[in-house]
């Protein structure tokens, strides 16, 4: 304790060490109360107490039985899990290079002086604001092989077969992809634009007088200043595709087959139609372990470049 | 030369961003039956009828759906936003020792998304006899912790002065969250609460799963259930979709500079 204190002023030697003072913490911790009561209820405890459940073989009716680690047993002995679990980094692996790119191209288009500009912006974001059941809706109907109008404008282009989007498993990925983007990519957009305004025209200025072209100065300027914006775009675009749910189960019920099944779905299916809520929370728990990877490498990266 | 090229890519890609929805629109108000599919049928006006529009709300509880959701957003975006700003205000301006360790647990938040959590959430739920209540999709709500670190860093800017000089006419610190760092914080409450209400209105997997009857139902995870009625046509799903879509898209023209602002900082941020 004393040693403690003793660093801690050697590190800091500019603020003035005070005492606790009871009465002052207590009063700036009661500001605190109001939101950590329903953090506490509705976060904090879900996950202690997903933990828990995780060790025993749980209905919706309540405890069954404590069964250790066999829950997580069965899962990583079963082959579903890592079909699942490859599926969701799959979509990964599509919808976030393709949101990213497309956001980034919107963005640079817009940031010109074009026509219409404040419109085609709202235009490109608009869809951002639907809710992803009405996204699903309208890309379900799109995309139906017999009467959608892609494949219609496919037929005019010279296509003579119909694709069968959502129950192909060559195509399916693609269809929930091209939902995906249309529907998020507004808001990457939004993100690369205010990036983009925080460039100093002046480096632009004087690459143009050093002679270096567009793309020298796209890659030169524009790329490393949208630097940060980019490494907070990518955690948090591999985080939301991972949460893939909504447009699976609306589009698609997770096929054809199980090749559109996701670890949400997964869960899902185990602790809502199985009944299995000590699997699922178990199941839950892998899916936790795995976003606090992502946030650990998230966040030594993003350290490493503010060090 | 370039600049006309540009400007043409520009607004050929804005109209195949809108086609869907038009393409919704249109589809909802064509006689039931009638696909829009060829050029013909888009340029078809004559046959534009509301009927859809009469018959989907007629026969289903879509409006209620739509009110449900609205109360439901603006209970969790008002009292998040309050309960933000005061654990905002604490980490801002009332220096306390503990702070740290508080202020990590907060952020910690940010970590776990609710979908990791559905069971165990589901399971408190139910112990508090929440399921199939409203304040089941509210109170979940109001943990983010987003609002406290973006509205800390606004508290931040308020000068020390302001809060000094209030001190020593003697107002206690409740008088200066109310009647200084809130006021002083108005426009960054906006765009907050903006980025909340989307959230709320656009939430999906949890009210599916915490609301069980048709009535509690809320617009977003009530609409899935026009598909598993094989009696829905594609123009009365299409119209279900439209009636879904228009008070957000109204909201969105009417607000959308406050939007996009709000998004881009919440966005940048976390």
């Amino acid at each position: 304790m004393e040693r403690s204190v003793i660093e801690n002023k050697a590190a800091t030697p500019l603020r003035r060490r005070e005492p606790i003072h009871l009465l002052k913490e207590l009063k700036a911790i009661f500001y605190l109360v109001p939101f950590l009561v329903p953090f506490t209820v509705f976060y904090l405890w879900p996950v202690i107490n997903g933990a828990w459940m995780s060790l025993h073989v749980w209905g919706i009716q309540g405890m069954q039985k404590y069964v250790a680690l066999a829950n997580y047993k069965k899962i990583l002995e079963n082959p579903d899990f890592y079909s699942y679990l490859w599926n969701s980094f799959y979509f990964v692996l599509l919808c976030a290079p393709t949101v990213l790119v497309l956001g980034l191209v919107l963005a640079l288009i817009i940031n010109q002086r074009i026509w219409v500009r404040t419109l085609i912006r709202s235009v490109f974001f608009l869809p951002y604001v639907l809710s992803v059941s009405v996204v699903s809706f309208i890309w379900l109907k799109l995309f139906d092989a017999k009467n959608g109008p892609v494949n219609a404008v496919l037929h005019a282009l010279g296509m003579n077969t119909d694709i069968n989007w959502l129950t192909d498993h060559r195509f399916v990925w693609w269809a929930i992809t091209i939902a995906t983007d249309w529907w998020s990519v507004g808001f990457v957009m939004v993100l690369f634009l205010a990036g983009l305004q925080e460039i100093p025209t002046d480096h632009y200025e004087a690459a143009k007088i050093d002679g270096a072209n567009a793309w020298q100065r796209f890659w030169s300027i524009t790329l490393p200043g949208l630097s940060s914006v980019m490494k907070i775009q990518i955690f948090y675009q591999i985080i939301n595709c991972l949460k893939l749910f909504g447009q699976v189960q609306i589009m698609t019920g997770g096929g054809p087959g199980d090749s559109t099944n996701t670890m949400i779905r997964y869960i899902y299916v185990t602790g809502f139609k199985k009944d299995m809520f000590g699997l699922a929370a178990a199941q839950s728990m892998i899916f936790c372990f795995i976003m606090l990877l992502i946030a650990v490498v998230q966040f030594k990266i993003t350290d490493r470049k503010d060090g | 030369m370039k600049k006309l090229a540009l400007n043409i890519a520009a607004v050929l890609l804005a109209l195949l961003f809108v086609f869907p929805l038009i393409w919704m629109f249109l589809t909802s108000l064509k006689p039931d039956g009638v696909n829009v599919y060829t050029l013909a049928d888009w340029v078809n006006w004559s046959d534009l009828n509301t009927d859809n529009y009469v018959k989907v709300i007629r026969d289903s509880q879509i409006l209620h759906w739509t009110w449900n959701s609205l109360v439901i957003g603006v209970l969790t975006t008002v009292i998040s936003i309050l309960l933000s700003s005061l654990a905002a205000f604490s980490f801002s301006k009332l220096p306390f020792r503990t702070r740290g360790i508080f202020y990590v647990l907060i952020v910690s938040g940010l970590l776990i998304p609710t979908e990791a959590i559905l069971i165990p959430l589901y399971e408190t739920a139910l112990h508090l006899q929440l399921i199939d209540n409203i304040w089941a999709i509210i109170l979940p709500g109001l943990t983010n912790p987003i609002g406290i670190l973006l509205l800390k860093q606004f508290m931040d800017g308020v000068p020390r002065d302001y809060i000094e000089a209030a001190q020593i006419d003697g107002s206690r610190s409740f008088r200066l969250w109310w009647s200084i760092c809130l006021p002083l914080t108005r426009s960054a409450m906006v765009s907050v609460g903006i980025f909340f209400f989307i959230l709320s209105w656009n939430n999906f997997l949890w009210p599916y799963l915490a609301i069980t009857s048709e009535e509690n139902m809320i617009l977003s995870a009530g609409l899935p259930t026009f598909l598993s009625n094989n009696n829905m046509s594609l123009n009365l799903i299409m119209t279900a979709s439209a009636i879904a879509a228009i008070p957000t898209i109204l909201v969105f023209i009417l607000l959308q500079r406050h939007i996009v602002q709000g998004v881009a900082m919440s966005g940048v941020k976390g």
